[in-house]
């Protein structure tokens, strides 16, 4: 039994073995020790024949390069599953109809909640804009004179400056400029022209 | 040694190109073996990396001792290949063979462990401690010490006198197969015998050779 399989071992080290008998012999070979040795020492023994001399590795170093990827795979990226031929087109493909589909969704999803807030933010800016043309309006006070209003006013400056003191005159004229600027201009060269 | 103008990058990302042939040609036997063992790997096995590491750390190991031109760090270097390759070997396509890529790796991370050596300070070890001095000789590999270089002489005496000493059928046919590099058909033709008679010829040849090797690795 035992020469069977270590005769597969050297078959394998020659590339001799039917593909069908490696499977089970890798997993003996990963589990047996000893097997391992045996076919670490096979493999030196071509070595050894093919060159007469030089470095060889030492006995140790297959079970040294064995540790060091155990301890890097636990912080390492390990190594990923081979994908069969057929995945190579197969996964992209899935990859963007699922993204795809994802996007739809997601746009059926907001749209509605675009348009209600397309309602909400037109009613916003309608009203926005009706208070920007209520605050762009002329503002008419009842108070504010009309041109026979300041006529009127006018004529009773002049009057009133006939009969004044300077002070009191300057008062008036004081008080009036700043109750109604829509009179300044009419009022000031009214002012000046006696 | 310089580092050259288009040095390999040390993230490995150059280390995982596969070169391609310009023309297709069969894969050996061997090829098709490590080929299956990659796939196997790439599915999980550890076993069937460990095979592959096994088979090819000699290889490894004197190809970055000729090119370190200081094999202290040899075993060092050569190991990081490995790792380096076993993290990449889900990159690996197939498109040449293993050992191809596998020494591509081990050229640049070599490369690497050079142009790392010169960015030292020239008086690194003269000032190390007893403390570090002892540690960076136990990290020295052990095909660099001078009883590794006895050891390794003593193998070759070995495997010699043993093949040497083997009966005509099996020298010839452990000659042929490992020093000519023939398939087991080609063995098969020039020994005029049967394909299962030389696959267990090989064998036995190698069952020899390994009873007198234990002694000396044990």
């Amino acid at each position: 039994m035992t020469d069977r399989i270590r005769e597969q071992m050297s078959a394998l080290l020659d590339g001799e073995l039917p593909r069908d008998e490696m499977g089970l012999l890798v997993r003996r070979l990963e589990r047996d020790e000893h097997l391992r040795r045996a076919f670490g020492n096979y493999v030196l023994a071509g070595e050894a024949l093919r060159s007469p001399s030089g470095p060889l590795a030492s006995a140790g170093f297959a079970a040294r390069v064995s540790a060091a990827i155990d301890a890097g795979t636990v912080d390492a990226t390990p190594v990923p599953v081979a994908q069969p031929e057929r995945a190579r087109w197969v996964r992209p493909t899935l990859a963007t109809a699922v993204a795809a589909s994802a996007a739809v969704v997601a746009v059926l999803l907001v749209k509605p909640a675009v348009q209600e807030t397309a309602v909400v933010a037109g009613g916003a800016v309608q009203q926005a804009q009706r208070a920007f043309a209520l605050a762009s309006l002329p503002i008419v006070a009842e108070s504010s004179p009309t041109p026979a209003h300041s006529q009127r006013l006018a004529g009773y400056l002049m009057a009133h400056s006939q009969f004044a003191g300077a002070i009191g005159r300057r008062n008036v004229w004081s008080s009036v400029l700043a109750s109604d600027p829509g009179i300044t201009r009419v009022s000031y060269e009214f002012a000046e022209t006696p | 040694m310089k580092p050259v103008a288009n040095f390999p990058p040390s993230d490995g990302s150059m280390q995982t190109q596969e070169p391609r042939d310009a023309e297709p040609r069969p894969a050996s036997g061997v090829e098709q073996s490590d080929l299956e063992l990659v796939r196997r790997a790439q599915r999980g096995e550890r076993g069937a990396f460990d095979l592959l590491v096994l088979r090819y750390q000699h290889k490894v190991v004197k190809l970055v001792a000729r090119l370190l031109r200081d094999p202290t760090e040899a075993e060092d270097v050569a190991q990081e290949a490995f790792v380096k390759a076993y993290r990449a070997l889900a990159s690996f396509r197939g498109d040449s063979a293993f050992y191809t890529w596998l020494y591509r790796i081990a050229v640049n991370t070599a490369r690497n462990a050079m142009a790392s050596r010169q960015r030292r300070p020239l008086d690194y070890e003269a000032d190390l401690s007893e403390t570090e001095q002892s540690a960076v000789a136990s990290r020295m590999s052990h095909s660099d010490t001078p009883e590794a270089t006895v050891l390794s002489d003593e193998i070759h005496a070995t495997v010699n006198r043993a093949v040497a000493e083997l009966p005509e059928d099996l020298r010839t046919a452990i000659i042929l197969r490992e020093i000519e590099g023939l398939s087991y058909e080609e063995i098969a033709a020039a020994m005029d015998c049967p394909v299962g008679t030389v696959r267990s010829r090989i064998f036995r040849a190698r069952e020899a050779i390994d009873r007198n090797l234990k002694p000396l690795l044990d």
